[in-house]
């Protein structure tokens, strides 16, 4: 969208109606669908017509019906002045002074921007200015009675910058907004539309919309994952309530392969509109990665075998210790499953590829399955010393089990530096406070054991390189820098890949070079009609909710399928600087609120769940501190 | 205490005080409509209004809800301020043209009012009530509910749990147009739409209190409710 007649988007004015030759603005636009054509946008940041017979008129007031959806109205100016906005252009055609109404419509415009209460009202009125000044003539053409105001059906997107960078999408002012109102209930509904895990990803999301919260730029980002901890808590101080169940039951059947979070998501959407699911899954438990990835410290096990518990309420049946070994499509199809969902993850550890890996030595255990034994209640007897490679949560999380499993002496051993490590922050910081200690820049070369037992790792120093195609800076062996480190036990902890048995099978599926299943990134078919594939197995080793996200996608894709209908396209706002606004008015700087912690010393006597979370006061409050930082796009 | 600077005079303020209360205190008149001071800030009416001095550029804030810091400059008179809350009033007042308190309000802060003799009672969705509610009586019955993406009702209000409402009239009492009305005849009491029984006092007779209320009081104190049906006088 480059070649526009008139754009003021970001506030930049770039008028190309009289000029000789045009000049292109470099503006990053929402990709709307693609390459739909666009005849003229209206958005939060201005104004962009590509077509010169776009009726900017119109527009305006498509604009305004949009946003005055989404003005809350708490505040006096915001509402009302859209409302005043609205009713200046409905009935200029029946008055004479065009002039005077443009002129309020400035002031309002103007007023508003600078006086409402939240980062919606100060920024959403702008183009409004922009259209009013720059197609001025075509307004008192419209009062002239030249013109007519048409009321169309444009298309609209409503997005901000927390709701982008959440890749389930979730409508996080929307459920803080409930929340600050005390209505938890409401909230939960909200949340849960997108995110059927709202108590394990309020503990354990990797929160990316923290990251993007416009708040984090002046004091300190809303606490938006304990926000929807709350939400969740507060339900089920109450006893939990019920999930949504289908209106109408449809005759097919789908088998979904694997109860994590991505085929969790997938079996509740497809429950809730009505088939019969069937979910299969290898261990004794359901949860996936949340029941045998992440230690009890983080994520206590009645909290996601609640939330699993109310999707099987709704009629999901989940089949456990149940392997799929074999792919048999056509078995499945005469069991009566119209479709089937693979989501088997992505369980097995990774090769270090050092010497002395595959020897079978005692004391050398993959992560992975550190962690999962742990879940599953197996023993796991502590030794003296302990060293995990690899700086991921995984990592983290079987450092910090081992120090609470009651192991001397637990170091990590990490190739890069602190600044490339994957590992969240707060892991990383809690870790550190649990007497946990990290080397970085080092990485192991060999295992030395003595009668079959580890005793130690030939280890080499490393030194950073230039950037490699993860961005992050490529690390390189210094020479001659060889150490060992003498240690009992070598937990390798570097990544981990699909275990793909159920895709050997008759009908093999196409795979990629990483081991993980080809998918259509839109539909995610696999190469079997009426197979689909996501999660961990599709996409490697990912965060939760971008599994529950999968999820959620494959549920409405298998629906398309059934059905025979076309899934809805998603409008990207890539490389759209959402965070950008041409107005801001005063914000009171606010520290985001606290919520208690476990003491260091009491947290390793156990697994018992170091976080608490907000209390109903404490969640309201924090949610006061919201900016409400929606962005409505209308564009025909 | 922090130093603040209030139409250039130099003052010592409390910290964690707001600029209202400090104007307050200073006797410096600033228009509410939707402020307590027994309540947290809501900043919604926007009349409050005020000029604070942030990296040297003047911007408008919300006196109520915007607390000092050391340093800070703020002006309460200037004509940004009066025209920002004559805005506001202007527009309040198009929105609810024949509630008397925003006429009135309007009028006083320059909005030229027309004659016509009204008697309107709108909600104007000041909060006042609802903060009440929870934070004075710590019931809940009354929640905003306000729009936003994917819940597009034409209209915000006032939410009301009549499960949880005791019929203290707080809300009533507080409310600053006399939308919320509170009935009381005999041994009945109606607000909201709901009927309450009301309490006759143990010594005179006279109805004084919802029954519910006096049952919320002995389960919040502890105090067994015959020792609470006795009304004020006769106590």
């Amino acid at each position: 969208m480059n070649n526009f007649v008139f754009s003021s988007w970001n506030g930049k004015i770039v008028d190309n109606r009289k000029g000789k030759s045009p000049k292109s603005g470099h503006v990053k636009l929402p990709a709307l669908l693609g390459n739909a054509p666009v005849a003229a946008l209206m958005g939060w940041n201005g104004l962009v017509v590509n077509n010169a017979k776009a009726d900017v008129v119109s527009l305006t007031l498509g604009y305004l019906r949009a946003i005055r959806k989404i003005s809350c109205g708490e505040c006096s100016v915001c509402m009302i002045g859209i409302d005043r906005l609205i009713d200046i252009l409905v009935h200029m055609m029946d008055g004479k002074a065009a002039a005077a109404d443009l002129k309020e419509m400035e002031t309002v415009v103007k007023q508003v921007s600078l006086n409402s209460k939240c980062s919606f009202g100060q920024s959403a009125l702008f183009p409004v200015l922009d259209a009013v000044k720059y197609y001025k003539a075509d307004f008192i053409a419209l009062a002239k009675g030249e013109k007519k105001l048409a009321e169309k059906d444009y298309s609209s997107v409503v997005t901000a910058p927390c709701i982008d960078a959440c890749p389930a999408g979730v409508d996080i002012p929307g459920y803080i907004e409930l929340v600050k109102n005390n209505k938890f209930g409401e909230s939960l509904d909200l949340i849960r539309q997108d995110c059927i895990l709202p108590g394990v990803v309020g503990r354990v999301c990797t929160h990316p919309c923290e990251d993007a919260c416009v708040r984090k730029d002046m004091d300190e980002s809303l606490a938006i994952r304990l926000l929807k901890r709350a939400a969740a808590d507060a339900d089920l101080r109450e006893g939990g309530s019920a999930l949504k169940g289908p209106v109408a039951e449809k005759d097919e059947k789908i088998a979904v392969i694997g109860a994590g979070p991505a085929g969790l998501a997938a079996a509740y959407n497809l429950r809730a509109l009505g088939y019969g699911v069937t979910v299969f899954e290898s261990l004794p438990h359901a949860g996936g990665m949340a029941a045998v990835g992440i230690p009890d410290y983080r994520l206590p096990t009645d909290i996601l075998a609640h939330e699993i518990n109310l999707i099987k309420r709704t009629g999901v049946e989940i089949k456990l210790n149940v392997r799929v070994d074999e792919l048999n499509v056509k078995d499945l199809r005469k069991q009566g499953y119209k479709a089937v969902f693979i989501a088997v993850g992505a369980h097995q550890g990774n090769r270090m590829g050092v010497e002395g890996e595959d020897a079978g030595y005692d004391g050398y255990v993959d992560g992975v399955d550190l962690l999962r034994d742990l879940n599953l209640g197996r023993t796991i007897t502590p030794r003296n010393r302990v060293l995990i490679v690899g700086g991921g949560n995984v990592a983290l999380d079987c450092a910090r089990s081992c120090a609470r499993l009651g192991f001397k002496d637990v170091t990590i051993l990490y190739r890069r530096s602190r600044v490339e490590m994957p590992a969240s922050d707060e892991e990383i910081e809690g870790a550190l406070e649990e007497g946990i200690t990290i080397t970085y820049l080092a990485a192991p070369v060999k295992i030395v054991a003595k009668e079959g037992t580890v005793t130690g790792v030939e280890c080499v120093k490393m030194k950073l390189g230039k950037p490699d195609e993860s961005g992050r800076r490529r690390p390189t062996p210094v020479k001659g820098s060889t150490f060992t480190v003498t240690t009992d036990m070598i937990i390798a902890a570097i990544g981990q890949r699909p275990d793909l048995p159920a895709v050997k099978g008759k009908d093999a599926i196409d795979v990629t070079d990483w081991g993980t299943i080809k998918a259509d990134p839109g539909t995610c078919m696999t190469s079997i009609p009426g197979v689909f594939a996501g999660g961990d197995c599709v996409t490697g080793p990912a965060t939760l909710i971008e599994a529950l996200d999968m999820g959620n996608r494959v549920a409405r894709s298998i629906d398309c399928y059934l059905q025979g209908s076309n899934p809805e396209e998603r409008v990207s706002f890539a490389e759209v600087d959402l965070k950008a606004q041409r107005g801001r008015g005063f914000v009171v700087r606010e520290a985001a609120g606290n919520v208690d912690c476990m003491a260091v010393g009491t947290r390793l006597e156990g697994f018992a769940e170091i976080e608490g979370g907000f209390d109903a006061a404490g969640a309201m409050e924090e949610a006061q501190r919201c900016l409400r930082c929606y962005r409505v796009v209308v564009w025909e | 205490m922090v130093t603040i600077k209030i139409n250039g005079r130099k003052v010592k303020a409390a910290e964690g005080s707001t600029i209202l209360e400090n104007a307050q205190k200073l006797k410096i008149d600033i228009p509410t409509l939707c402020y307590h001071g027994d309540l947290s800030p809501f900043g919604a009416c926007r009349l409050c209004t005020v000029e604070v001095k942030t990296n040297g550029k003047w911007q408008l804030a919300a006196s109520c809800s915007t607390p000092v810091e050391d340093g800070m400059e703020i002006n309460t008179e200037s004509e940004n301020v009066r025209e920002s809350r004559r805005q506001a009033a202007a527009l309040l007042y198009y929105r609810y043209p024949t509630t008397v308190a925003v006429r009135n309000m309007a009028e006083k802060l320059g909005v030229a009012v027309s004659d016509e003799a009204v008697d309107g009672h709108d909600c104007i969705l000041c909060g006042l009530c609802v903060r009440t509610c929870r934070e004075v009586v710590g019931v809940s019955a009354l929640t905003f509910i306000d729009r936003g993406k994917g819940r597009d009702m034409e209209e915000p209000q006032i939410g009301f749990d009549p499960a949880a409402c005791i019929g203290c009239g707080s809300c009533a009492w507080v409310c600053p147009t006399g939308y919320v009305t509170m009935e009381s005849t005999g041994d009945k009491r109606i607000i909201w739409n709901k009927v309450f029984k009301m309490v006759p006092c143990a010594v005179c007779g006279k109805h004084f209190a919802p029954e519910d209320q006096l049952r919320y009081i002995s389960r919040k104190t502890g105090v067994p409710f015959s020792e609470l049906t006795t009304c004020v006088d006769c106590r």
